[in-house]
């Protein structure tokens, strides 16, 4: 799938929430908008762990394409993905960086991309808390959203292995507004739910990117939330088009849960694609081409027609 | 039809029973001998397999789903279950078992053509219960598996909730006739302006060119023995698709199917706009490309 016309742009933007400074960054070809200028703009939202380019916009070399944002610009979106509040480049406050918080971040970010782009809706992608901050954005702004892409979702969070042991840690999370996050820390969220789907190689070059680009911490929020505040999104608010997209192993939701939340969204224009070979990172694993085709498909789904 | 496109009549042999096979893909196979993934289209209760799958439509174009998928690279087969089309009649009443004893023949018939021997597999209505009891069967047969128009248990579902007020009138024949009246029905019962006048009137018009009735056994099961498939003894990847409107299930009775799938590669999608018929609907282009994606999603890959 991917597709290098050669001329992929990248762009840094900055969005202003209060005091509080917010990176966002964009990619795009010139050549593939042009061939493909029904394509929509993308908007991607990053989760706890990682800052927007170290999730989205990765480059490991010699091991292929791992950049989502170059993926997808050349395929002809127009890509942009933001740094949340403490995270990445985006000002590093003392607040926690709550999942209400990121959908603050990112209704501060839309005019910035309606600025550029002359589009008022934009089509959105979360993984993880990010599906969550997404899914929130989506309840609050829905004439912002145009479709909507959850994958690593969890809705109640009943019977989730991952937040069954993260919620061990609750005390931690709450002591300070920060935590660590290293080469250790990522092959832990890499191996937690199975070994082998992701390559050897990226905890070393996550943590490396994460370093650069946010000095190698991340906001607790969005763990204390998963632990002990879900449910944050609702479905039964969210109007547009949805498909979730979730790794068979991903411990951070049942199947049931995430069968419940698909079943409850009110708009008939639903998709649940469950992929084998996919863990939690479904963005960055090996089998990443089967989620990013997924995620193409439904983007270029044809538009309704009626009589 | 596309000029490039090839297409060819064949038999299969079930017994003593004659079932009629139609196939159609880009280019002659026995020049372009590059093997192509095979697509297998299983036809539902009420008409036959190339009347449904191959309609033409005066002064409409694209209504034939096998043109399309031949043109996006898939040799496309079809066949008439015992009792429709050109297939031969018998005394029996073609239930969902005797579909499943076609499609191993069909299936027969496609392995000597192309040596091919695994095929992904499309079913609409009683075809997708003919051909999900068949992933059941021959699980080595079934690569992929695409169920529309798709109904389990069959609890609330409003379309055999009706359908069940003939049920002594299905069980005192092997054939109900059928006719121009009734095929306009089939898209209209659920949703009217889902699909175009155009199209039932021109499926009406070729399929009482074959007949006047069709075997009651799909009937006669949707109505009285569901479920008949199993859904913990599919193991190949799936595809659930089902139009918004669609009345022959509800959407719990997927849902419930869909979590006992043990495959981990699976899907469901809903498209709106969309009733029973969704490869005749207004908004089939919506359903080739779910289809096709599905489809065309690449090969899973694993760290040797």
């Amino acid at each position: 799938m991917p597709n290098d016309p050669g001329d992929i742009i990248g762009e840094e933007h900055w969005a202003k929430r209060g005091d509080i400074d917010l990176f966002l960054f964009r990619r795009y070809s010139p050549i593939a908008r042009a061939e493909n200028p029904e394509k929509p703009v993308l908007f991607l939202v990053h989760g706890s762990s990682f800052s927007a380019r170290t999730a989205y916009d990765l480059e490991i070399p010699e091991q292929g394409d791992y950049s989502l944002m170059r993926t997808f610009a050349g395929l002809g979106y127009d890509v942009w993905t933001m740094d949340h509040e403490g995270y990445g480049r985006s000002t590093h406050t003392n607040g926690f960086s709550y999942i209400a918080d990121g959908v603050e971040d990112i209704k501060a970010a839309a005019p910035i991309v309606e600025t550029v782009t002359g589009k008022h809706a934009f089509s959105f992608f979360g993984s993880s808390s990010g599906a969550l901050r997404a899914g929130g954005f989506a309840n609050a702004c829905p004439e912002r959203v145009n479709k909507l892409v959850l994958a690593a979702l969890v809705w109640t969070g009943e019977g989730s292995p991952t937040l069954a042991k993260r919620a061990e840690k609750i005390d931690e999370w709450r002591e300070s507004n920060r935590r660590t996050v290293d080469e250790a820390a990522y092959l832990n969220i890499f191996n937690r739910d199975i070994q082998g789907l992701t390559i050897p190689e990226l905890p070393a070059a996550a943590a490396a990117a994460e370093m650069s680009n946010g000095g190698g911490s991340v906001p607790n929020g969005t763990y204390i939330d998963m632990c002990v505040n879900l449910p944050v999104v609702d479905p039964t608010k969210v109007d547009c088009p949805v498909m979730i997209f979730r790794g068979d192993h991903d411990g951070i939701a049942t199947d049931e849960d995430v069968l419940g939340f698909f079943n409850a969204l009110p708009n008939k224009d639903k998709q649940l694609v469950m992929v084998s070979g996919q863990a939690h990172n479904t963005t960055i694993g090996i089998n990443r081409a089967r989620f990013w085709h997924s995620l193409n498909g439904f983007l270029c789904m044809p538009g309704r027609v009626d009589q | 039809m596309a000029s490039n496109i090839w297409s060819q009549e064949y038999w299969a042999l079930k017994g003593d029973v004659k079932l009629y096979m139609w196939r159609k893909r880009v280019g002659d196979p026995t020049r372009d001998t590059t093997p192509k993934p095979i697509l297998f289209l299983v036809h539902g209760s009420s008409f036959s397999g190339p009347t449904g799958f191959d309609l033409q439509v005066p002064g409409r174009p694209d209504y034939s789903l096998m043109d399309k998928f031949a043109s996006y690279g898939f040799d496309v087969w079809t066949l008439d279950h015992e009792g429709y089309g050109r297939s031969d009649s018998t005394e029996g009443n073609s239930p969902i078992s005797e579909g499943v004893h076609d499609l191993k023949a069909g299936m027969e018939v496609i392995i000597e053509e192309t040596r091919q021997t695994e095929v992904a597999f499309y079913g609409s209505s009683s075809g997708a219960l003919r051909a999900a009891a068949f992933a059941e069967a021959y699980p080595n047969h079934t690569k992929k598996l695409i169920l529309d128009a798709f109904v389990w248990t069959g609890d609330g579902a409003p379309t055999l909730v009706e359908r069940t007020k003939k049920l002594a009138q299905w069980t005192s024949s092997n054939l109900r006739p059928v006719d121009r009246d009734f095929f306009l029905s089939i898209f209209t019962r659920d949703k009217p302006g889902t699909s175009e006048d155009s199209v039932a009137r021109a499926l009406a018009d070729t399929e009482l060119k074959l007949c006047n009735s069709v075997p009651t056994g799909t009937y006669v099961d949707m109505c009285s023995i569901l479920p008949v498939c199993d859904p913990t003894k599919t193991t190949c990847p799936v595809l659930i698709i089902r139009g918004e409107h669609d009345g022959i299930a509800t959407e719990e009775d997927l849902l419930n199917y869909f979590k006992l799938l043990p495959t981990r590669d699976k899907q469901f999608v809903i498209i709106p706009g969309l009733a029973h018929v969704t490869f005749l609907g207004l908004n089939r282009a919506r359903f080739w490309h779910v289809m096709k994606t599905f489809l065309f999603s690449p090969e899973r890959v694993d760290i040797q």
